[in-house]
């Protein structure tokens, strides 16, 4: 047990609680909170020494935080 | 692993973790969020992983712009 794992598995939990249960309960916060989780897996991609996971799952993590950012702006207009 | 670099930087992403989840202004939550991009690059830093970390120093300001447009209207 490495501490990034341990760090890692802290920021799942710590962020899938966060990202059910959001407080000012709103896609924003709820997408905000979505990011922790993300670098808690990047933390364990990290652990287990997957440089091509690490390298993909960055780029992947900023695209699809565009394309959500998108479709909030796009639902928010419509209603 | 040197005890100094994981006491410090997984207590500032634990920090960054808890406060972030818990602080209800959404500016505030993205400051929050970038300590935990700080508190992770001295793992990546120390394994050797520079070439993630290059990736990751130049996509994160880019979703956090991404974000910031979404922050300044109320939706």
């Amino acid at each position: 047990m490495n501490p990034e794992l341990i760090l890692g598995l802290i920021l799942i939990l710590l962020g899938s609680v966060g990202a059910a249960f959001p407080k000012p309960d709103d896609y924003v916060t709820r997408l905000i909170n979505l990011q922790v989780p993300g670098w808690g897996l990047l933390l364990v991609m990290l652990s287990f020494d997957e440089t091509l996971a690490l390298l993909s799952f960055c780029g992947v993590l900023a695209f699809s935080t565009f394309i959500f950012i998108r479709v909030i702006q796009k639902r928010g207009e419509t209603g | 692993m040197n005890e100094l670099v994981v006491i410090g930087a997984g207590s500032i992403v634990l920090i960054g973790a808890v406060m972030a989840i818990t602080v209800r202004d959404r500016y505030q939550k993205l400051i929050y969020l970038s300590l935990i991009v700080a508190g992770v690059m001295p793992f990546l830093a120390e394994k050797g992983y520079l070439d993630v970390l290059t990736v990751i120093s130049l996509i994160v300001p880019i979703s956090t712009f991404f974000i910031l447009l979404a922050c300044r209207r109320n939706v």
